[in-house]
């Protein structure tokens, strides 16, 4: 099954083209957690605002710092606050919703769908500045806040996703067996969720990075190390000053790797549709 | 000799599968007089409804080709019309109702609303025109009480109501042809004996010719004159209807038919079937498409395709005719 | 073997005054009762609507009653302790209609077959193998679908799979609900074909339901009549098909062969004053009383066996001259 999948992706080039660009940032991003590269990101390697060179790719920032080795590092940030949140929030929301659309029009229910709400009505960046005051700069503190709100639109997603499963008669063939609702829930419905879940995973990442570009802008961001945000925070004033490194190099890695994203996001989306339709 | 209402030459229907393009509709020829029924039966993914919508030019757009010498109605050749033209046939000369009578109206505009779009699209004439043309369809379809049935909603009414008022909105313009397809399958006992009974009063009435197409041979027997059987997108048998159930020709009907439940005969120690499945478009057999699952084939039956002759009174693909 | 022991006075099933309301229908099934004896065949028939589904789901213990009782061998099931209800369910199986949507998707064959033995704690490892193999064979599949998905098959290899499914814990009772319906004539036949020899040759008791009167005809014992949660006839086959009682029966079978009814209700009625015989609004044999009084059951008497119906024109006090 997943192997059509894979056969359908595989003849869509825009697709592949976003699996081809995620992996590359992935790699860089691997690269950069085991110490390959991206090490000097914070050395104060040159005068400040460089110009690029063979020493400095990308010129150096306001302080000097090579701006090549910062973007690296950005890509190893962008993918662990991403992977994090994504991970996170995909399985909170997907516990939390797969009980409420389980257990529907319950107690159960009422009480995650009020959760829900409180959640969704809070303007998210008010809330990621409460996280971070009474978490008095833990660096995690910005992940738990998307993770916090993020999880309600998976939520919202998977609890209706399992209401209509529920209604298939593979589940009542279950329960006529007497298997127990937990058992038919982790065996039979959501399984069937996964193709809702991987398009939803690659939207979150996305949705995470993005967050995190504004938070870094607002200060709540990443604390030790650089992000492509706290990079076009940064910029912000380099540009007037007439220096566009910075600027350029975040802009456009974001940009790219963003793009791939959206474009493996709607590759799978097909690639997963057209299963459902043949017979 | 009338000239037929609608007359159809040599129509095929390509799609594109996995393993290439395939004809699913394999040149198929007919004509069907005015006050006149053809049923077109045959099972799941034997290409009848692919000929139905090919026929109205409205093919569902996934990379599916039509290819015809000649599509007729009352002499007139539609096949080969500009989008804009054809939306002028369709509905007035040729006009179709649908298996789910529940999704083919629309859910928020009322009976009345619907059909008099129709009306005034193809023939206009006033409100007030319009309106009495409306209602007169909807009697004619056999509701006391049009003003009523008018003023409801799709959700307001039972599965053979909205049924019948699909035909009250197919037929508001009088076209020469209606094609039906599968009309009562979905509707219960009742509803299903009652809109068949209406379909038939058209074609007696109005002289409309009627295309039915089904799976249901019981059906098509009760409703039609003449009946021809289609598997795997060939015709395999043409005739009229009492001829197919007296004496089918070949294999497949007469498999079909002794399949068929019989309500009033008595309980069979042996149920009959036809063993095997039809087949996947992307893996039709050579030659006869029927061979594999013939109890009479022969050699020849998966070497060559056996020729149909389309102007006979009893025409049969079939190297062993029955 | 499932060669049931009977007892002289025991049947495998019965339901007794079972009545269930859904929060959005009142009286789904308004005091039903039955009995079906092991390895017979008991059709339900009905519109859909009827509350033919519920009963069935009644059966499964899916739905709990508001009133009445579900006898499996002689046990309330729903009085039964954990162990004896483990057991009822092993011994009476469903098969749905949409063969599509009773497959688990994300699941192989072989571990649908699979879940049922594990749960509950059928045979061993070896037992387990041979006896896949065995269904499998019986169903008319080969063994490699076991690697396969659902969706990789045919409606009507679909179907025999979740037939396979229904088999493999040996039950004793299995309902069909409207099983052969979503299915082209000559796979009904085939999977009508199946069941017979189910019926001949396992002795496995069916509860079949059905809206389709042909197909009962073809494998039922006895017919049970539904309409509106009331169970109005309940006859041996032969004398439902050739001397039905109740008005509904007739009517019904009068659809059957495409006779449609004088006019159907225009509009669904939205809040309805039922009559107190339940059928009276369209009845074409009323009688004053029907209107105020609800009929009792009474059994005619017959050599076939019970016959019962719920018609005031088979009372004796009501009729003067019989």
């Amino acid at each position: 099954m997943m192997l059509s999948t894979w056969r359908r992706l595989k003849t869509d080039r825009f697709g592949m083209g976003g699996l081809v660009i995620v992996a590359f940032f992935a790699v860089t991003a691997l690269c950069v957690w085991t110490g390959l590269l991206g090490q000097g990101w914070s050395e104060v390697s040159g005068n400040r605002w460089e110009s690029s060179s063979v020493a400095h790719w990308f010129g150096t920032n306001l302080l000097g710092q090579d701006i090549f080795q910062r973007t690296l590092f950005g890509a190893a940030t962008a993918f662990e606050v991403g992977l994090i949140v994504t991970i996170f929030s995909i399985v909170l929301g997907t516990v939390l919703g797969g009980l409420a659309g389980w257990y529907s029009n319950s107690w159960l229910d009422e009480v995650i769908l009020w959760l829900k709400g409180v959640l969704d009505s809070i303007p998210f960046y008010l809330f990621a500045a409460a996280i971070a005051f009474a978490l008095q700069g833990n660096r995690w503190a910005m992940h738990l806040a998307m993770i916090i709100t993020f999880w309600t639109t998976t939520a919202r997603i998977v609890r209706g996703e399992v209401m209509r499963i529920k209604q298939r008669e593979f589940v009542e063939a279950a329960r006529a067996i007497g298997l127990p609702g937990i058992t038919i829930v982790y065996r039979h419905v959501l399984p069937n969720t996964v193709h809702i879940l991987l398009v939803q995973s690659t939207i979150v990442f996305v949705a995470a990075i993005k967050t995190e570009v504004i938070l870094s802008f607002l200060g709540l961001g990443i604390q030790d190390g650089v992000s492509w945000g706290l990079m076009l925070a940064e910029s912000s004033q380099e540009v007037l000053a007439g220096h566009f490194g910075n600027f350029v190099a975040a802009s456009v890695a974001l940009f790219v790797m963003l793009m791939g994203f959206n474009l493996l996001a709607d590759a799978l989306q097909d690639a997963l549709d057209t299963r459902r339709t043949a017979t | 000799m009338s000239a037929a209402a609608l007359n159809v030459k040599d129509l095929s229907v390509w799609i594109e599968t996995e393993s290439g393009r395939r004809r699913i509709v394999d040149n198929i020829s007919f004509s069907i007089k005015s006050g006149e029924a053809l049923g077109l039966v045959g099972e799941s993914g034997c290409g009848k409804t692919m000929t139905a919508f090919a026929i109205l030019g409205t093919l569902p757009a996934t990379g599916a080709t039509i290819e015809c010498a000649a599509i007729e109605i009352n002499g007139r050749d539609i096949s080969r019309l500009s989008s804009s033209q054809r939306r002028s046939v369709l509905g007035r000369d040729i006009a179709m109702i649908f298996q789910q009578p529940g999704t083919a109206l629309d859910p928020v505009f009322n009976i009345g609303q619907q059909i008099t779009a129709v009306h005034r699209r193809h023939v206009g004439g006033g409100k007030d025109k319009t309106r009495q043309a409306m209602l007169d369809s909807l009697s004619q379809v056999g509701f006391n009480q049009p003003g009523k049935i008018a003023a409801a909603y799709p959700h307001e009414l039972s599965g053979g109501m909205r049924q019948l008022a699909m035909i009250a909105m197919a037929t508001v313009c009088n076209p020469a042809v209606l094609i039906a397809d599968e009309p009562s399958t979905a509707l219960d006992s009742a509803s299903r004996a009652l809109v068949l009974q209406q379909i038939k009063r058209l074609q007696e009435d109005h002289g409309t010719a009627i295309l039915m197409v089904s799976h249901d041979l019981s059906v098509i027997r009760q409703s039609c004159q003449n009946v021809m059987v289609m598997y795997c997108g060939r015709l395999l048998e043409k005739t009229d209807c009492e001829s197919l159930f007296s004496h089918a020709r070949h294999p497949y009907s007469a498999g079909l038919i002794s399949c068929i439940p019989q309500i009033d005969a008595a309980k069979q120690p042996r149920i009959k079937a036809i063993p095997g499945q039809v087949p996947i478009p992307s893996e039709l057999p050579s030659g006869c498409h029927f061979a594999p699952r013939c109890g009479h084939a022969i050699v020849q039956c998966e070497q060559s395709v056996p020729g149909f002759a389309t102007d006979s009174s009893h025409s049969v693909a079939c190297f062993r005719p029955l | 073997m499932n060669k049931h022991h009977q007892q002289a006075t025991t049947p495998l099933l019965e339901v007794h005054e079972l009545s269930l309301s859904y929060p959005h229908q009142e009286n789904a099934i308004d005091r039903v009762s039955f009995k079906l004896e092991a390895g017979k065949t008991l059709g339900l028939v009905g519109a859909s609507g009827a509350g033919k589904s519920s009963v069935a789901r009644a059966i499964l213990h899916l739905l709990k009653p508001d009133a009445g009782a579900v006898l499996f061998d002689g046990q309330n099931i729903f009085n039964m302790d954990h162990d004896t209800l483990r057991d009822a369910r092993r011994r009476i199986q469903i098969v749905f209609q949409e063969p599509s949507s009773s497959l688990s998707p994300r699941r192989t064959v072989k571990q649908t077959l699979l879940e049922p033995l594990r749960h509950f704690a059928i045979g061993d490892n070896d037992y387990r193998q041979s006896k896949i193999r065995q269904t499998l064979q019986t169903v008319g599949l080969d063994e490699e679908v076991l690697s396969r998905y659902p969706h990789q098959f045919s409606t009507g290899q679909q179907q025999r799979i979740a037939i396979a499914r229904a088999l493999i814990t040996n039950p004793d009772l299995l309902i069909a609900d409207e099983a052969v319906s979503a299915l082209d004539v000559s796979i009904q036949a085939q999977i009508l074909q199946l069941i017979q020899a189910l019926q001949q040759e396992h002795g496995i008791a069916f509860l079949f339901i059905s809206h389709d009167l042909a197909v009962i005809r073809q494998i039922a014992d006895d017919v049970a009549v539904m309409y509106r949660g009331q169970l109005l006839e309940h006859s041996p086959a032969g004398t439902f098909f050739s001397q039905p009682a109740h008005p509904y029966s007739k009517a019904l079978l009068s659809f059957a062969s495409f006779n449609a009814p004088a006019q159907l209700k225009a509009l669904q009625a939205t809040v309805e004053q039922l009559p107190a015989c339940i059928y009276a609004d369209r009845c074409t044999e009323k009688m004053p009383v029907c209107e105020r009084l609800e009929p009792g059951i009474h059994n005619i008497r017959h050599k076939n066996g019970l016959h019962c119906v719920k018609c005031h024109l088979y009372d004796e006090k009501n009729t003067n001259d019989s």
